[in-house]
Formats: structure tokens, sequence, C-alpha cells
């Protein structure tokens, strides 16, 4: 469905020659890509081929072998990364919350630095978490006692109040159930862009890849190819 | 009313029959095939020859009365405990001795002076009759927090790292996203010493006080002693536990707030 072109979008993240590894194993080499403003792209290739790595070398979590990432043209920052990571947001795999309710953690990433004079905006929030099929009750519910379906809303929910530029999803959907699935892409896709994001999602799921993104690229290891869908 | 016990010296014969008490504990070892002798001979002769050298030791430093000969059993003191502290966790990481002997040399100081000089009055601060003791028992109670404190914040950092990752993703700093880890090792390593607070004189008389009632001091001076003992120490554990987590948090991010869980080893070895 690619919701949208981006084709005269802005330069908005810039990958040039990312080489990436982890365990002394590189996984990536020489990775040039770009995300234009508002596009998304899909990063397809097997598992262990290092899609997850790639993801995390992009968001600063761990440092890229060789090359450079760019956000508008900028490369990451010395010691701003905490500012660089909320504008780049990663939403892992499988979820991972705070042993606390669902609202202190949808507050937490308001009450750091890098949040600045941004407050925590609950009414977005709640109306967000119905969005996805999640109850305004479950609020005040422990975050870690929700199936794992509901905890991936949530993960979801926490990283688009956050209003980042740049949405880095690695399987984002692999904790729901298939039924689930279609359902909750179609609602994150839509809240995604209608609030301006971009997104680089990685997946092995060609056919989510078909409905999600403007384009994709094939990841092998030491090989990448780009090539556009549809 | 009875006039306080004078302080008694202790014969030959009277350790030997608390020997005795050891030797049955060894024969019911034997008896039950505990396999429990050997270690048990080991460590009751370990017992006497490292009491008995220290005896010695600390009689010669006491009558010598100078910073100078502190000095060596100061970093003695210290270097023995930095390595049963790091000795324990499960996990190390390049540097954590350096960190624990810092934390513990800093802590004993602060502490022991602090007694010595504002609480006690002795003078000079350092006299080695009081300032070892004392440090002593800082240090004994140091080591067990800082060891359990380590061995919490690398388990933390190794086992919950997705949880710690996750608040750098979202754009914490690298101290934002160790609070947790932090506080709750700090917690964790302070632990011992409340409970002991909690049940002092209830459960048990801490060895110090009995120490001090047995050697024939009035129970109500041995208290007042022992509760000063007991806030030193509680206070030497905080400090030594928050000392060593923050350091400890400090030696495994980089300047790009990245945690390096790979500067994590696993193993005592």
């Amino acid at each position: 469905m690619p919701g949208g072109s981006a084709d005269g979008g802005e330069r908005l993240l810039e990958l040039s020659g990312l080489s990436a590894g982890t365990d002394g194993r590189v996984l990536i080499t020489g990775l040039d890509l770009c995300v234009r403003e508002g596009e998304f792209v899909a990063l397809l290739g097997p598992s262990g081929c290092g899609k997850t790595t790639l993801l995390r070398a992009v968001s600063g979590l761990i440092d890229p072998l060789e090359g450079a990432v760019r956000l508008r043209g900028e490369e990451a920052p010395g010691d701003h990364w905490p500012s660089f990571r909320r504008r780049v947001v990663l939403i892992q795999q499988t979820p991972v919350l705070l042993d606390r309710t669902v609202e202190e953690n949808l507050r937490r990433p308001f009450d750091y630095d890098s949040a600045g004079e941004a407050g925590f905006p609950g009414d977005r929030a709640v109306s967000l978490l119905e969005v996805f099929g999640v109850d305004e009750s479950r609020m005040s519910q422990n975050a870690r006692s929700l199936s794992v379906g509901q905890q991936q809303r949530v993960c979801l929910v926490r990283a688009l109040i956050l209003q980042p530029e740049v949405l880095l999803l690695d399987e984002p959907t692999s904790a729901l159930d298939p039924e689930s699935v279609r359902s909750v892409e179609e609602v994150f896709v839509r809240e995604a862009r209608q609030r301006g994001m971009s997104a680089l999602l990685v997946t092995h799921d060609r056919a989510q890849a078909e409905r999600v993104c403007d384009r994709s690229v094939e990841l092998q290891p030491y090989l990448t190819e780009e090539a556009r869908i549809g | 009313m009875a006039s306080p016990v004078q302080p008694m010296d202790l014969s030959w014969w009277q350790l030997a029959i608390a020997a005795s008490l050891i030797l049955i504990s060894g024969a019911v070892s034997l008896a039950l095939k505990l396999r429990m002798e050997k270690r048990l001979a080991l460590a009751s002769l370990r017992t006497i020859v490292q009491l008995g050298l220290v005896g010695y030791v600390l009689k010669w430093v006491f009558e010598l009365d100078t910073l100078l000969a502190l000095g060596p059993v100061f970093l003695l003191m210290i270097a023995t405990a930095t390595g049963a502290a790091i000795r324990r966790p499960e996990r190390r990481y390049g540097g954590a001795a350096r960190r624990a002997f810092f934390s513990l040399a800093l802590t004993g100081l602060v502490i022991t002076v602090t007694a010595t000089r504002l609480i006690i009055g002795v003078d000079p601060w350092y006299a080695p009759s009081y300032f070892i003791p004392l440090l002593g028992m800082v240090l004994g109670n140091g080591m067990n927090g800082i060891s359990l404190c380590l061995d919490h914040l690398l388990e933390s950092f190794t086992l919950r790292r997705d949880v710690v990752e996750m608040e750098l993703a979202l754009g914490a700093t690298s101290w934002e996203s160790a609070r947790g880890p932090v506080s709750s090792a700090v917690r964790r390593g302070m632990i011992p010493i409340i409970n002991s607070m909690m049940v002092v004189g209830i459960v048990s008389l801490p060895g110090m006080m009995t120490g001090q009632i047995l050697a024939g001091a009035d129970p109500l001076r041995a208290v007042k002693y022992q509760i000063v003992i007991m806030f030193m120490i509680a206070a030497g554990t905080a400090m030594g536990s928050m000392l060593i987590a923050v350091l400890s948090y400090r030696a495994l991010y980089n300047s790009r707030h990245q945690l390096v869980s790979d500067r994590i080893r696993s193993g005592k070895g």
C-alpha cells in the first residue's frame, strides 16, 4: 500500500558506507541508504544477516565499524546522542518495558533531560492506546502484566508520542498474533504518516514490507542491493 | 550492686578448651562422613596463625604509635579487603579492583577519621590502637557491601541490558539509564547492615560489644560504643556501595552514552 510517495522529500536520514557487526563479526559492509522525509523504507533480509545490528548502529547504541550516519545532513553529534536518539527512535523486536505501570512507562522518556520542555501528552497517549485497542483502564496496570501483544502496542504508542523524525522499527509486529498484525501495522503507519514521521523497517516479511513501505532494500551479508517495490 | 568484672587474661589451657570444641565438630564430621574435617582444620589453623600474627603486629604498631607505622597497615588492610570484595562477584570488569580499592580507602579513611577525631576525640587521631580496630570494622562490612553491590550491578547490566538500552534508545543519558540498576545495587549492598541494625541487641549481641562486656566494661558504656560502631558501619557501607556503583557505571559507559557491556566478563577467574 505504500501510503505516500516521498520521492521529492528532503534527505532526512543518510547512511554512507556503513559497516556494522557484533561479537567480532562483520555483518553489514558499505551500506549506502537514504530515507527521505515522510518515506518508509524496508530493509529485507534473512535472520542473522545483521538487520538488528544495523539499526543499533544507526541509533548509536553501538558504534558502526565504518561509515557515517547523518540526520538532515549532520553527523551524529559528539555528546548529544540522547537528543539524536530522541529524534531517531528505535523500537525493539521484543517489547521492553519497565516493571512499572503503563502510564509510568509512557511518561518516563519525558523525564529525561533530552525531553527539554516537552511535557507528557497524557490525553494523546490515552487516545492512541485506545486506537491500538488498549483500554484506558490499563494505564494504571503494571506494564509487564499485559500480554506480549499489548506490551508491544504500548511500545509503539510510547514511540509515537515522542514525535521522532525517524522510527527505526525492528520487526515491530513479531510479538503480535497473526490476526492482529494487519490492524496494528495499519494503525501505526497511519498515525506515523499523519505526524510526518519517516521509518526504517527491518523485517524478513516481504509482504509486510510491500504493505507498509514505499520501497525496500535487500540486505545480504557483505552485499546490499537497493530495489524498489512495485 | 556487683562491680563490673575485671578484664581477664585467658590462659593457653582455656584456649585449648575452646579448640576442643572444634575437635568435637571434626569428629562428628568424620563419623558422619561430612568431609568437612579438613576444611575445618585448615580454617582453625588459619584462625590461630592469622590472629596470632595480627596480635603481634598490632602490639608492635600500637607501641610505635606513629602515622608512619599506621600507613603500611592501612594499605595492607585496604588491599586485603579489596581482594575479598572483588573475588566474590560472579562477573567483573577491567579496573574493578582499582575502583574497589579507591572506594574502600576513601570510605575507610573518612569514616574512621570522623570517629577517632570527632566522635571519640582520640589524640592523635591516628592512634593505631583506636584507628586500626575501627577501620577493621568499617572495612569488614564495607567490603561485603561493595561485593554485593558490584555483583548486583554487573548482573543488572548483563541480564537487563535490554531495559538499559531501551532507555538509551528513547533519549536517556547514561546516568538516566543506569540510575535504576545503580540504586538497586546500592540497596542490595546495604541489605545486610540494615538487617543487622533492625535486630541488633534482640537476636544477637554484636561481637565488639560482647568482647567489651567480657573484658569487664560497663554494658551501658559498651552499648554507646556499639551504637557508634553500627552507625559507622552503616555509613561506611552506604558510602562504599555508592562509590563503587557510580565508579563502575562510569567505567561501563562511553562518552557516546553507550553501555559497553562487553567490558563485563563472566567468571571469577
